[in-house]
């Protein structure tokens, strides 16, 4: 496919005021690190929740739901949809404790929560194993997926633009820190939306509008015996399995990056980026809706007019479904592809740039700073920020070479840590949990997902995949596998919690003291002189906000498909899921001064 | 306004322009250019917002 001239002229401009946004605030990133990693703590909930959902909307997402879509149908992408839970938990449970935390990143977490030799090590362990292998896996798969699109798109010749936007998101985001890099995200989720919304209408005109597309889709589901536009998979029969690991299990178990169970990674960063708890509490709301409402129809749209563009589709190797999104650019017109390539180089740009600022802190923070050079001034620290950055950035780079294929880095990433979910929630809220509890929780969650890779075939699955199976569920190998994991990863870690010493004392008075958590924290709340409580409000607020995402995502769908009253009634349940769960934010104490 | 704001502001506006010209010059049909000029206002009211945000 080739350009016009107008197009790669919106594709410039686009790029100019991208990087002039991001280079605006180098100067004041160069103050110190909370500045150059947490933006001097000063974010609105509307920059955070907005910065959140242009980092987890990357250039391989709508390609991976377009997969999803081509193979499964809409039901099929329950697979990320079940996080919603997750999201929902951390909004209500964790983001206003993770900002009264007051730690620079995650993993400084370890530091006022745990105490001892183990402390340290496991600080230092999480610094690395996150700041280096994951950091570089999710570069390189979001790098794979952009050297894919771009040779689609423009075949071999794309590769050197995408060289060139590399190194330019690389440099502002160097000189930036977290303020260029939430700033421009503003912008590139605006525009990588805006893109996408041009192309499902394209798409869907191109398959003769919506109308003849949904009969088209049926048509092609009579011929699959697939309902490709149901929202939840045929229940009649033998249950999925997969459905049900999805909706009772992953979003609590599974650490995966964008969705990690009570928050981490970025999403943790920009919480305590917030000017408040409650900026935290709502940016990380904002963030839960933009996610699962606002992103997903767009694409939905545009791979079911792919369905039915490209017949063969259904039969089609995995890599090609995906590559149906890209390749639907073709039917654009002048003016208007340039906006939609542009759109993929923002979700992009915008993944990459927090990908190298958050293990730059991770390596800076947790690593360089507590165990190689203490005592430094600010300057010193910015500098080293800096230089870490850009080595992440290297190291990724080379990394999206040695990557077999994106699906092979996602994988890697949620099986080595499949299980390991509960000790991060528990650590918030019973005072038992210590250093050996992760220490044993990680070592056995990517044990048990390397076991299961060198001996796919074992006793363990047979045995619990033939009992599901009995059990009258559809088996399949993930959903046993993440069960497995599950179960191996919290039996371990409950065991070595029981079998090793509490925390100090000093230590646990002061996280209870600082982050001020209810739950089961007895004998440290006696310490304390009084017990802070778990309120009912927020168990009551996490169910509304699951149902306000639901039938909000589920009430758009209806509306785009032209079913008027079925999308009036679901939008007018969703809005009074959202008025209620408004009070009850603005009714909790968020700061926990109460 | 508050200053750290003033790029963002600028950025959207910056963006709703190309979108205001090429939705009137290169959509093809009706709903092409409603979808893009939509975009252009959503751009331009994002960006006032921006601008008026206080701190």
């Amino acid at each position: 496919m080739k350009l016009a001239a107008v197009d790669w002229l919106f594709i410039v401009w686009y790029f100019v005021l991208s990087i002039g946004i991001g280079l605006y605030y180098s100067k004041r990133a160069g103050k110190s690190i909370s500045e150059y990693f947490l933006s001097g703590r000063s974010l609105p909930w509307w920059l955070l929740g907005t910065s959140m959902v242009a980092t987890t909307f990357s250039s391989d997402t709508p390609l991976a739901v377009t997969g999803i879509v081509v193979k499964d149908g809409v039901s099929g992408n329950w697979f990320w949809w079940n996080f919603m839970l997750g999201s929902a938990l951390t909004v209500l449970f964790f983001a206003h404790l993770w900002r009264r935390a007051e730690v620079v990143t995650e993993v400084e977490f370890i530091d006022i929560r745990y105490s001892g030799r183990p402390a340290r090590f496991l600080r230092g362990f999480k610094a690395l194993y996150l700041g280096v292998p994951v950091s570089c896996i999710t570069f390189g798969w979001v790098t794979l997926a952009m050297v894919k699109i771009i040779q689609t798109i423009f075949g071999t010749s794309g590769v050197a633009a995408l060289a060139i936007c590399l190194g330019l998101t690389v440099f502002y985001t160097t000189l930036s820190g977290l303020w260029g890099v939430v700033a421009t995200d503003m912008l590139l989720f605006g525009v990588a939306m805006a893109g996408s919304i041009v192309l499902s209408v394209v798409s869907v005109e191109k398959a003769g509008g919506i109308g003849a597309l949904v009969d088209a889709v049926k048509a092609a589901g009579a011929g699959t015996g697939k309902d490709y536009l149901s929202v939840f998979p045929p229940l009649g029969q033998a249950l999925p399995l997969a459905f049900v690991v999805a909706l009772f299990v992953q979003w609590w178990a599974v650490y995966y990056p964008g969705a990690e169970p009570g928050g981490g990674g970025w999403i943790a960063q920009r919480m305590l980026a917030g000017k408040d708890a409650r900026h935290a509490v709502k940016g990380t709301l904002w963030f839960a809706v933009a996610h699962y409402v606002i992103r997903p129809w767009p694409w939905i749209l545009t791979a079911l007019a792919a369905l039915v563009l490209f017949p063969g589709l259904t039969g089609a190797a995995p890599g090609e479904m995906e590559a149906a999104y890209p390749r639907m650019i073709a039917f654009l017109p002048k003016g208007v592809a340039g906006l939609v390539v542009a759109s993929l180089f923002a979700a992009f740009m915008s993944t990459i740039e927090s990908i190298v600022n958050l293990s730059g802190s991770f390596l800076l923070n947790d690593l360089y700073r507590p165990f190689i050079k203490k005592n430094a001034s600010e300057r010193h620290y910015v500098a080293a920020s800096r230089v870490l950055v850009l080595i992440v950035s290297l190291l990724g780079a080379g990394f999206s070479y040695v990557l077999g294929s994106v699906k092979m880095g996602w994988q890697l990433v949620m099986e080595l840590s499949a299980g390991i979910g509960l000790v991060l929630l528990l650590r918030w809220y019973w005072w038992r949990v210590n250093a050996w509890s992760e220490i044993a929780a990680l070592s056995a969650s990517a044990g048990t997902a390397v076991y299961l890779k060198v001996v796919p075939d074992n006793a363990l699955v047979r045995g619990l995949g033939g009992a599901l199976g009995r059990a009258g569920f559809q088996i399949d190998a993930w959903g046993v596998g993440i069960l497995v994991i599950v179960a191996v990863t919290t039996a371990a870690w409950l065991t070595v919690t029981f079998l090793t010493k509490p925390d100090d004392e000093e230590k646990l008075l002061a996280f209870y003291r600082k982050v001020r958590p209810g739950g089961f924290w007895g004998p440290v709340a006696k310490l304390n002189g009084g017990a802070y409580k778990l309120q009912a409000a927020p168990f009551a607020g996490w169910g509304l906000a699951v149902l306000m995402i639901l039938f909000f995502l589920f009430g758009l769908g209806k509306v785009i498909f032209k079913e008027w009253g079925a999308g009036a009634a679901y939008l007018a349940v969703g809005g009074l899921a959202a008025f209620l769960l408004s009070k009850i934010i603005a009714k909790i104490d968020w700061e926990g001064r109460r | 306004m508050k200053k750290e704001y003033r790029p963002m502001a600028l950025g959207f506006w910056g963006v709703a322009l190309p979108f205001v010209l090429f939705g009137l010059l290169f959509g093809r049909t009706a709903a092409q250019r409603i979808t893009i000029m939509l975009l252009a206002a959503v751009f331009f009211l994002v960006g006032t917002l921006i601008y008026r945000a206080k701190q």
